[in-house]
């Protein structure tokens, strides 16, 4: 029954995966939009749950939900607030070529990870926090330092594109 | 079996905790404010106003439904969950005895500081779906300082857990001892700080300041709706407080054994009071004192922690 | 095989919406959209293949995690630039955003 209810579960989070992201993309209201990138990026944070990640799974629900969309939020709020009423719709133009560049995209991947689907395996095993560290910090320091310099980057570009030009 | 079952338990159980620490917060906030103030608090409603409280939630629950016109209904109805959920499933990792976590997780402490955190959402959502201009401002200041104190917060619990050398809670109460007291005092002060910023409370309520603002972000919102967001605001200086005692404090080994649970919830009891105590003896901060001190004072505050016990650790 | 189907069938509705909203933060949304499929691939393909190279303990989560830091250093680079941008061109549509320099 263990096992049922887990392949249920992964089910229920491919659809809330697909549920937010079609919300995103379909959604005439901005906040809805919003939300619906909240639970998309929640229903990541399962995924990996799933597949044995605890620690990724909350750096996920930490940086992306508590953070960037935080961020899109503020985005949201401090662009719309132009505007005349308190909730502006948003439009999209429909067109058959972006679908069937999706679509198209969707089927070339697929075609081409196909003869890989005999060897995958079914949930293997986790490592712990330790792992992960001595990786990081050992032989993955040189990303680790390039993130680490990247979201210095980030953060001083921000401060001087938001900034505005009294600096 | 036992873990869907053992799960709805637990959801009752905490659920029942969190009311319950509202009553007797809201209670104590209200005698602790009239005894500095040298007044009495509620003192009519059962011997010495301890039903006040009670008939508070009642008449809570009584009133009438609003949802003003320009609201965005739906978004407007469910935003106090956003908040309520996330800091109510903060409450699951804390030990509650020496060796024993509702959720024993290996990243206990990671899910702590990432959960609640998801509580900004709740607040903007809820200031920007009223509708109106005042309480939309409120939402973006209170989140804009929430994200802000996050980030001390977070630093400051950092540094016991390179002490303890696990994220695991349990792990870390029983790696305490006494001297990590002087060593991580800077931490403490921080950390207890930072838990009153985060939850917009104390010198630290701008967003839902009375006097300004008429309650800012949840301005429009009536009866039971208010009540959750009065619950997320205790329930939070709960999990702050169940936090600082378990980690920070170690209260749980203070006595041998099941013991430990006593000094626990007495240094609980202790921690939030004082909460309560700062909230009314200190004036409102303005919303640029109040970066300042998250950016300016606190982070390098918690670096320099940091920096103490990174020193001192390959001495242990 | 369920994993590759569902995570390129979220980065394919992504990159609909990138092509096809109108506001600009629809369409950095439509991004972290895209972004989340590519890594839930990432992730599922090197759960589930037993290679040398995913048998690493703890690599998974280590490249996770660069991805996660790189895409928010991405969105809040990407958020200034749209506020700066709406802010002076008065608009958030992209359609109305014709001009290049003044």
């Amino acid at each position: 029954m263990n096992d049922t209810i887990v392949q249920i579960m992964w089910w229920v989070l491919a659809a809330g995966a697909l549920a937010g992201a079609v919300t995103v993309v379909f959604s005439r209201d901005v906040l809805r939009m919003a939300l619906g990138l909240g639970g998309f990026l929640v229903a990541l944070a399962g995924f990996y749950m799933y597949y044995a990640l605890p620690f990724l799974a909350t750096v996920q629900v930490f940086v992306y939900v508590g953070g960037v969309l935080v961020l899109i939020l503020f985005g949201i709020m401090l662009v719309h607030r132009s505007e005349g009423d308190a909730r502006p719709g948003l439009s999209s133009r429909h067109d058959p070529g972006s679908a069937a560049v999706a679509v198209g995209i969707l089927a070339l991947v697929t075609s081409m990870l196909w003869p890989l689907r005999d060897v995958m395996t079914e949930r293997p095993a986790s490592a712990g926090t330790k792992a992960i560290a001595d990786l990081l910090l050992g032989d993955l320091l040189p990303h680790f330092e390039a993130a680490g310099a990247l979201l210095l980057i980030a953060l001083v570009a921000v401060i001087v594109i938001a900034g505005g030009d009294d600096r | 079996m036992s873990g869907l079952l053992g799960g709805i338990v637990f959801g009752l159980v905490g659920g029942v905790a969190i009311a319950l620490s509202t009553m007797v917060g809201v209670y104590g906030e209200r005698k602790i404010a009239a005894k500095i103030q040298r007044r009495f608090g509620p003192q009519e409603t059962g011997p010495y106003g301890l039903l006040q409280l009670p008939a508070d939630t009642l008449k809570m629950i009584l009133k009438e439904d609003i949802t003003p016109r320009q609201a965005d209904a739906r978004i407007f109805k469910i935003a106090p969950y956003f908040v309520f959920v996330p800091i109510a499933m903060g409450l699951v990792v804390i030990p509650v005895a020496a060796g024993w976590a509702a959720l024993d997780s290996s990243i206990g402490i990671l899910f702590f500081l990432a959960v609640p955190s998801l509580s900004v959402l709740g607040i903007l959502i809820a200031g920007w779906s009223s509708g109106n201009t005042y309480a939309t401002i409120g939402g973006m200041r209170g989140a804009a300082q929430m994200i802000s104190y996050e980030l001390p917060r977070t630093l400051s619990v950092l540094a016991v857990v390179i002490l303890a050398g696990s994220l695991r809670p349990v792990d870390v109460v029983q790696a305490w001892r006494w001297w990590w007291i002087p060593l991580n005092f800077i931490g403490i002060v921080v950390y207890y700080i930072s838990s009153i910023a985060e939850l917009n409370r104390g010198p630290f309520d701008i967003p839902e300041s009375e006097s300004e603002l008429v309650a800012g972000y949840f301005a429009d919102y009536a009866g039971i709706r208010w009540g959750i967001f009065m619950m997320s605001e205790y329930g939070g200086m709960l999990a702050a407080s169940l936090f600082g005692a378990a980690i920070f404090l170690g209260t749980l080994t203070w006595l041998p054994g099941p013991f430990g649970i006593i000094t626990f919830l007495l240094g609980t009891g202790v921690i939030g009071s004082s909460m309560i105590w700062v909230k009314w003896t200190f004036p409102r901060m303005r919303p640029d004192q109040l970066m300042t001190t998250a950016w300016k004072v606190l982070t390098p505050l918690a670096l320099v922690q940091l920096v103490i016990v990174g020193v001192v650790v390959p001495w242990l | 095989m369920n994993i590759v189907v569902v995570a390129t069938a979220l980065f394919s509705v992504g990159l609909y919406g990138v092509l096809t909203r109108r506001d600009l933060i629809a369409v950095l949304a439509s991004v972290e959209v895209m972004l989340g499929g590519a890594s839930v691939l990432l992730v599922g393909l090197a759960r589930t293949i037993d290679m040398p190279a995913t048998q690493l303990p703890g690599g998974v989560e280590s490249v996770g995690v660069l991805i996660v830091v790189l895409a928010a250093a991405e969105a809040a680079v990407a958020l200034a630039v749209v506020i700066a941008a709406a802010r002076a061109l008065s608009t958030s549509r992209v359609d109305e955003m014709t001009e290049v320099g003044g």
